[in-house]
């Protein structure tokens, strides 16, 4: 015997390293690994892509964008998915099994380090909860997150990665994975094909909910702990499922088929808790504090103007000052009522937020939020819905402009909306210019968005007044602030911008002394375009004129009858 | 080149009968055919929330649908044993060009059932179903992308996991086509006109097959850097 074969000899036989250690190990190599996943730090990236392009639009409201950070946690999902499966489907899929089958720890054990290495995924899922509140802070976020919510998005990640292990162990091939991943982004994109509460048990529901549009939160929308419980439980079931599929021994078998029915019945438990009714009580007072918001909302007066916001909405106010304080700085003399500036709460209420209360109950909401100030008589005050209004950027540059057009309207007497009928055009009168140029001291515009606004190929389509076409100016922006939440404020004329944008290359003293002497005059209905132009003494913008053929098309393509606006 | 030297290197053609019955058997067919069941899977699926909801399917959904089978088409590419291939008369692109021939068919049926499955959601009183052609357009880029990325793939170190990269590398390029404003204008129906998104993607689809055969036809061996380093001291 050789002195190598009898040291061998004496070496006491080696024990099979102890099972909890072993799976620490893979899990920290698996976790390592899953850090550093190119796919994983790629969905990272997209989800933080994919929440900024959800939450950059509008001022954000925790409420809201807590679920919509859990939009951009399911694109991080569905990258730990196919990760997880391809590291799951390693063994079988190089071939390795057998290699893998000669180890010391069990298929069955490497799987539960997989399971326990999903860790690895939880700091990509905390760097987007953390940079996406660090940038909605950033931007100004009105209430406070809700922690369910964003465990929420979290306990996504993890469950999806748990279905990625589950698919790996059975189905090595890497298609496996990206039709997993495929399957929840499937599902979950199609969300506004399901109404009421069954939105709340797919993964995470997008676009079909209304908390960008609820003055503040309502309680159990959404029911985000029985979401992240059923999220949990599906993580559990998921991780039975990879269990089961490797390990052999009958009695782990039959624990584990014990674990899958409770994990099961948790699911259906957390299932029928987010399918409940939202409490009467929330409906009542979200419908009353809409319906009747001067029993929410606080108004301020400065300046003589009414502005009007809901608890939490405060630091909106300097956004709207701004732009109404510009015109009022240069209109000579103000009309005799004061003008309103109004937030608009929830106008409706669909399916997702009446599910489960009886028909006679949703009739007496809706019929209570038809008696709203804003939709009985929109003409009193400039309303603006909640969370419609821009953060930063060109957006609100338009926003601002918008509401210092409507606060122009108010001051040149142009009616600030139509109540209950067609809308207006303010067809060859001077007060729509001067308004526009008023709107565009205040708000300072860029000239290239105003300009275009004028027809592409410069002649333009609008209404027909008394036969003739009078051509429009689409300011490309009007859609921003939504300052005109039921379409009909006064159209803008073509003739009107250009006098407008004439208006604004002559010294500003000139033209406010102009409309200081004549005011009175200037915004009667009567006063044209044409006087106008030439009390300031610059020639009338020429607007081409539709060829015949166009105008019988326009007009054959009518709509509704509009009107030249009266008196407001 | 004279005329027999041209006969010498076609002369890998005469041996393509013989090649189509090893092609028929390489071809990953359940692969092909997983991802377009799933895609078809889901529509229906969606086509019964439909009906229950009573809102009609859109192309968008088919668009989603159409996932699946664009994901097993990066799959399909992958050419085994390229290095011994390399070496046989016949050229080593000829396998996964041919898969590719025969995956068409079965992509086409695909759309066309997916499309079926969408006009049966739409109700007689709401008219006809849009226009297909700016959609089968738009699916021929993505299936043409999504090869062409395979290729790239197939032709790199990462040749094991082709397919793995092309699916997020071809997902990440509609994503950009479709939401970047610079792209959308001439790929996305509106802004777009349907014509000009029509011609847009087979002008992209086009591009990408050209890249694809040149990435098919290229003959290098990429080895990891540690590995060329210890063959130049050998």
């Amino acid at each position: 015997m050789t002195i190598t074969a009898r040291r061998q000899a004496q070496r006491p036989a080696r024990r099979p390293a102890p099972r909890l250690a072993t799976v620490l190990d893979i899990a920290r190599v698996e976790a390592r690994l899953l850090v550093r996943s190119g796919l994983v730090l790629a969905g990272l990236v997209a989800g933080g892509v994919v929440i900024w392009l959800f939450i950059h639009p509008v001022e954000p409201l925790w409420w809201n964008v807590a679920w919509e950070i859990g939009e951009g946690q399911l694109v991080l999902a569905m990258a730990v998915l196919v990760a997880a499966q391809l590291a799951a489907g390693r063994a079988s899929r190089d071939g390795l099994a057998d290699l893998y089958a000669s180890f010391p720890a069990s298929a069955g054990t490497r799987a539960l380090g997989q399971l326990a290495g999903l860790a690895g995924a939880i700091p990509a899922s905390l760097v987007l909860i953390g940079a996406s509140a660090g940038a909605v802070e950033l931007i100004g976020a009105i209430g406070t997150p809700a922690i369910t919510v964003l465990a929420g998005g979290l306990l996504l990640v993890i469950a999806a990665g748990a279905a990625g292990i589950a698919i790996g162990t059975r189905f090595a091939h890497p298609l496996a994975g990206v039709l997993g991943a495929l399957a929840l982004f499937g599902i979950s994109s199609q969300s506004g094909r399901f109404s009421g509460a069954v939105i709340w048990l797919l993964p995470w529901e997008f676009h079909q909910d209304d908390l960008g549009f609820i003055p503040g939160p309502l309680t159990g929308y959404p029911p985000a702990g029985a979401h992240a419980t059923e999220l949990a439980a599906f993580a559990v079931l998921a991780a039975i499922v990879a269990l089961a599929v490797t390990v052999r021994a009958v009695r782990a078998r039959a624990g584990l088929a014990t674990a899958g029915i409770a994990a099961v019945a948790l699911i259906g438990l957390a299932g029928a808790v987010q399918l409940r009714p939202i409490p009467t009580a929330a409906l009542n007072h979200l419908v009353t504090e809409s319906a009747n918001p001067a029993s929410a909302q606080r108004c301020t007066t400065a300046s003589q103007v009414r502005y009007c916001l809901y608890p939490g909405f405060g630091s909106l106010l300097p956004s709207w000052q701004a732009p109404v304080n510009g015109v009022l700085a240069h209109v000579p003399a103000r009309p005799g009522h004061t003008l309103t500036v109004s937030q608009v709460g929830t106008t409706s209420l669909d399916s997702t937020l009446t599910h489960g209360h009886p028909k006679r109950q949703v009739a007496r909401w809706d019929a209570e939020l038809g008696r709203a100030p804003a939709i009985v008589r929109p003409g009193s005050a400039i309303y603006l819905p909640v969370g419609s209004w821009p953060a930063f950027g060109g957006q609100l540059a338009d926003a601002r402009f918008n509401l210092a057009l409507a606060a122009a309207d108010w001051a040149t007497g142009i009616p600030i909306t139509s109540s209950n009928g067609p809308e207006c055009v303010p067809f060859d009168q001077a007060r729509e210019a001067i308004a526009i140029w008023l709107a565009i001291l205040a708000a300072h515009p860029r000239a290239s968005e105003l300009q275009a606004g004028l027809p592409a190929h410069g002649i333009g389509a609008g209404p027909d007044i008394h036969g003739t076409i009078v051509p429009i100016w689409n300011f490309r922006g009007a859609v921003a602030g939504q300052v005109d939440p039921f379409g009909s404020i006064p159209l803008t004329t073509e003739a009107g911008y250009l006098l407008a944008h004439a208006m604004t290359s002559l010294p500003e003293q000139k033209v406010a002394n102009v409309l200081k002497d004549g005011w009175s005059r200037w915004i009667n209905v009567r006063t044209t375009d044409a006087q106008l132009a030439a009390a300031l003494g610059i020639p009338m913008p020429k607007v081409p004129v539709p060829p015949t053929a166009l105008v019988r098309r326009l007009i054959a393509n009518q709509g509704p009858n509009i009107e030249v606006c009266g008196s407001g | 080149m004279t005329a027999s030297a041209w006969r010498h290197r076609l002369a890998w053609i005469r041996a393509l009968p013989l090649l189509a019955r090893h092609v028929v058997r390489t071809m990953p067919w359940v692969t092909l055919i997983s991802g377009c069941l799933a895609g078809l899977a889901f529509l229906a699926i969606m086509a019964r929330v439909a009906d229950t909801s009573h809102s009609p399917l859109t192309q968008g959904t088919v668009r989603v649908a159409f996932l699946p089978a664009v994901a097993a088409l990066a799959f399909v590419v992958r050419a085994p044993f390229r290095p011994l291939s390399q070496v046989t008369p016949v050229p080593a692109w000829v396998t996964p060009a041919s898969h590719l021939l025969l995956a068409a068919p079965a992509l086409a049926a695909t759309c066309w059932a997916q499309l079926l499955i969408m006009a049966r959601t739409i109700p007689p009183a709401l008219g006809r179903p849009p226009a297909s052609y700016p959609l089968a357009a738009q699916l021929a880029g993505w299936c043409a992308v999504a090869v062409a990325a395979a290729a790239c793939a197939d032709r790199s170190r990462y040749a094991d996991l082709g397919g793995a990269v092309a699916v997020p590398v071809t997902f990440a390029a509609i994503a950009l086509t479709w939401y970047a404003p610079v792209t959308a204008r001439f790929l996305v129906d509106p802004p777009a006109t349907a014509h000009g998104v029509t011609i847009a993607w087979y002008a992209v689809a086009a591009a990408a097959l050209a890249l694809t055969g040149a990435a098919m036809r290229d003959q290098w061996h990429r080895y990891a850097r540690a590995l060329l380093r210890h063959g130049s001291r050998g």
